[in-house]
């Protein structure tokens, strides 16, 4: 199956380079040069995967991705030209599932755009329990009760990584290589971030979470300790 | 040590404090001053009183005997009885006579005379004649017809004494022949006003003394004062309120300090924030074309990705080029990303990651990832280090990448000797030091080694293509952690690098584990 991936770069040599290397790879490749009207290009195109670069003119690539995730939980990878910590933060906050430096390697970007794509590690269950949710995997589907809760696939993913083995405590390095597939030491923030909103989303109060909780100086773990 | 505490306490005070050195110079020399002055009028006063009552003792004195002379002239006493009776008289007489009534009278025989003494001497009631001294009887003696007197102590019945004056004339009596006439005058009233004089003297002066005191502290507080402003305010400028200002009234000397002090403030602030805007913008400049290149070289780098891949299609002259184009894109990178760490040093912007680490670990990646170049340079590394892990809280990205630089430094410049590696702890600091036999640097070239941009010998060819910067950047990394990055050369002997750390943040040490120079080398150049 050809995956469709979209390109957001209001620079036209660097968009139609990575375009080359996406479809030498075998990638089904979709362009938009501006922050405005990224949201209808997304909409019209319906990828699976979004290249977003963080400073684009009009609107930013920061807002582009709230509009995105505001309508979907496709992975969404950021372009940044910046390794200031507010910038990066900023972009996964707005729910960016990972980002590469520029100036990248064709390799590195094609493993974080391969590991977004990954079918999911197929459980032996259909259904997982995790304190008051459901998971159901064949479906991705979250269900408190009666109630569909809608999460990213990313998060759908680390919430499952988690919910499997519910006595296991996750090192953030742990998670870096099982749910974002980094093999190497990686930026620890990922991790963070993402457990802040998959916590919004499921937790009564996130602020005093009960299904992911934090295990001080290691990492998380699924349930209350 | 009471005493001694206190003293060191008013020495510190007085070292410490100009008011307190003013006030105390003004106190003393007031009260020499005072001083002398009291010991003037005193002793102007005591003197004054005793010559007026020598005067008025003289005069009465004087009346007296020739009273008493003329008493005895126009007597016509033939017997001893009416002798007797009338020289009795003689000293209540005078006992009564005069201003004052403390005086004492003694009529006695000149002893040495033909005949006994048939006369009783009269003499006043609780007089001791012991009181006259007796060079004062002789005196009387030789002297004819005139008054001598002296001054002596008259003993109390308490056991006091008071001030007194003798005055003694001779005296022929008809039929009794020599005698001497005393009078003892008690001077103990004069001495009462002088004491009294001389307390409120005392007491005057002590409160002057305390009044000048408490002036000269008004004054030198008020004068003071401005001064110690300023000092305040210069201290908050120095730790960087720079729009602070004195005040600036009136037209004396401390409004004229307080308009220069102020100027100078001004000037001071308006060159700091030029060149802080300077700064700011230079370095600003340089993170912005740093990340500004980072898009194009981005495209470039993709692009020779592609090329290089493809490399085997192409003639051999594009092939080849192919290859130096990819080294050189990563060299690029390599010195763009350097640009942008020291751009972040200079703009304060770096948030070291600190963690305890294992320091074994950090050398061991560092030195596995300069294998390949060791190897192509025939360079055999040497290592050595303590068993077992050493723990220290550092940032091991910046660890590993300066030890890395160290290395691929040692490696470039080290003419294929082996390199030597070596880790030291102790209890608070961990050192690591990289040790080359290759072509070292002389003493010029020491000092500049942590330079931006300087290259040992601009002739020499670049192999490993270093950008430059590393140095600065491991010397700012080192800073970072507290540390110290010290470095020994010789020419032609080699060179060798020590970095020491804390082994937590915080903590100080004096000494680094590992010696500098290292072992079996001397007389190098070190760089503290």
């Amino acid at each position: 199956m050809q995956h469709k991936i979209l390109v957001v770069d209001d620079d036209n040599a660097l968009r139609e380079m990575v375009g080359i290397v996406l479809e030498a790879e075998g990638f089904a490749v979709s362009y938009h040069d501006a922050g405005t009207g990224a949201l209808e290009a997304f909409k019209s195109q319906s990828p699976d995967l979004v290249l977003l670069d963080v400073m684009l003119p009009g609107k930013d690539g920061i807002e582009v991705c709230n509009e995105i995730r505001s309508v979907s939980g496709t992975p969404i990878i950021m372009l940044t030209a910046k390794t200031e910590s507010e910038d990066v933060v900023r972009g996964l906050e707005a729910g960016a599932d990972d980002y590469v430096v520029k100036p990248f390697d064709p390799t590195v970007l094609l493993a974080r755009i391969r590991a977004r794509l990954r079918p999911l590690t197929s459980a032996s269950e259909e259904t997982v329990q995790i304190g008051p949710l459901t998971l159901d995997i064949i479906g991705h589907e979250v269900r408190r009760g009666t109630e569909k809760l809608l999460l990213t696939p990313l998060e759908f993913n680390l919430l499952l990584t988690l919910a499997v083995k519910p006595k296991q405590v996750f090192t953030r390095e742990m998670l870096l290589e099982t749910v974002w597939g980094y093999h190497y030491k990686a930026d620890t923030r990922l991790v963070n971030v993402h457990v802040q909103r998959l916590r919004s989303k499921i937790e009564d109060d996130p602020d005093n979470p009960k299904i992911v909780t934090t295990v001080r100086g290691i990492g998380y773990k699924a349930g209350q300790s | 040590m009471k005493l001694r505490a206190a003293i060191d306490w008013a020495l510190g005070l007085f070292r410490r404090f100009l008011q307190v050195r003013a006030v105390f110079t003004t106190v003393v020399l007031s009260g020499i001053s005072l001083l002398i002055v009291g010991g003037f009028l005193s002793y102007s006063i005591g003197n004054g009183l005793y010559q007026t009552r020598v005067t008025q003792i003289l005069d009465e004195s004087e009346r007296g005997v020739v009273e008493v002379q003329n008493t005895f002239a126009a007597a016509t006493v033939t017997d001893e009885i009416a002798l007797q009776t009338l020289l009795n008289s003689v000293v209540p007489a005078l006992e009564s006579s005069g201003s004052s009534d403390s005086r004492k009278v003694a009529l006695l025989r000149t002893p040495g005379q033909l005949g006994a003494q048939i006369l009783q001497s009269p003499i006043s009631a609780n007089l001791d004649t012991a009181v006259i001294p007796v060079d004062l009887k002789i005196q009387v003696r030789e002297a004819s017809g005139r008054l001598t007197y002296q001054s002596v102590a008259i003993a109390q019945p308490d056991g006091t004494s008071h001030p007194g004056i003798v005055v003694g004339s001779p005296i022929e009596i008809p039929l009794a022949g020599k005698y001497e006439l005393y009078l003892v005058f008690d001077l103990n009233g004069e001495q009462q006003t002088l004491d009294f004089v001389q307390t409120v003297l005392f007491w005057g002066m002590l409160i002057l003394l305390g009044l000048i005191g408490a002036v000269s502290y008004l004054v030198t507080n008020w004068l003071v004062r401005p001064v110690k402003v300023a000092a305040e305010v210069s201290e908050e400028i120095a730790e960087g309120a720079l729009d602070r200002r004195l005040p600036e009234r009136g037209e004396d000397v401390i409004a004229i300090l307080g308009r220069s002090f102020n100027r100078m403030a001004d000037s001071l602030q308006k060159q700091i924030t030029k060149l802080a805007s300077v700064s700011k913008m230079q370095q600003r400049f340089v993170s912005d074309v740093s990340h500004e290149l980072r898009t194009p070289l981005t495209t470039i780098k993709l692009a020779g990705e592609v090329i290089f891949a493809n490399r085997e299609k192409l003639e051999p002259a594009a092939k080849r080029s192919a290859e130096l184009m990819n080294n050189q894109i990563e060299r690029f990178e390599v010195l763009l990303n350097d640009l942008l760490e020291i751009s972040r040093y200079d703009a304060g912007a770096v948030a070291a990651d600190f963690e305890i680490q294992d320091v074994n670990g950090v050398v061991g990646s560092a030195i596995a990832g300069l294998e390949p170049l060791a190897q192509s340079r025939d360079t055999v590394i040497q290592i050595d280090i303590p068993s077992g892990p050493v723990d220290a809280e550092i940032d091991g990205r910046r660890i590993e990448r300066l030890i890395r630089n160290l290395l691929a430094n040692a490696i470039e410049h080290g003419e294929s000797r082996p390199i030597s590696v070596a880790v030291g702890v102790s209890e608070d600091a961990v050192a690591v030091s990289v040790t080359d036999g290759g072509i070292g640097m002389t003493r010029a070239e020491v000092d500049r080694v942590f330079d931006r941009f300087w290259r040992a010998d601009p002739a020499r060819k670049r192999t490993t293509g270093g950008t430059g910067l590393g140095l600065a950047i491991s010397l700012e990394d080192t800073q970072l952690h507290g540390g110290w990055l010290q470095v020994w050369a010789k020419p032609n002997q080699g060179a060798s690098f020590r970095l020491t750390l804390p082994r937590r943040q915080g903590m100080v040490f004096t000494q680094s584990p590992l010696p500098l120079p290292p072992r079996g080398s001397v007389n190098g150049v070190v760089n503290e």
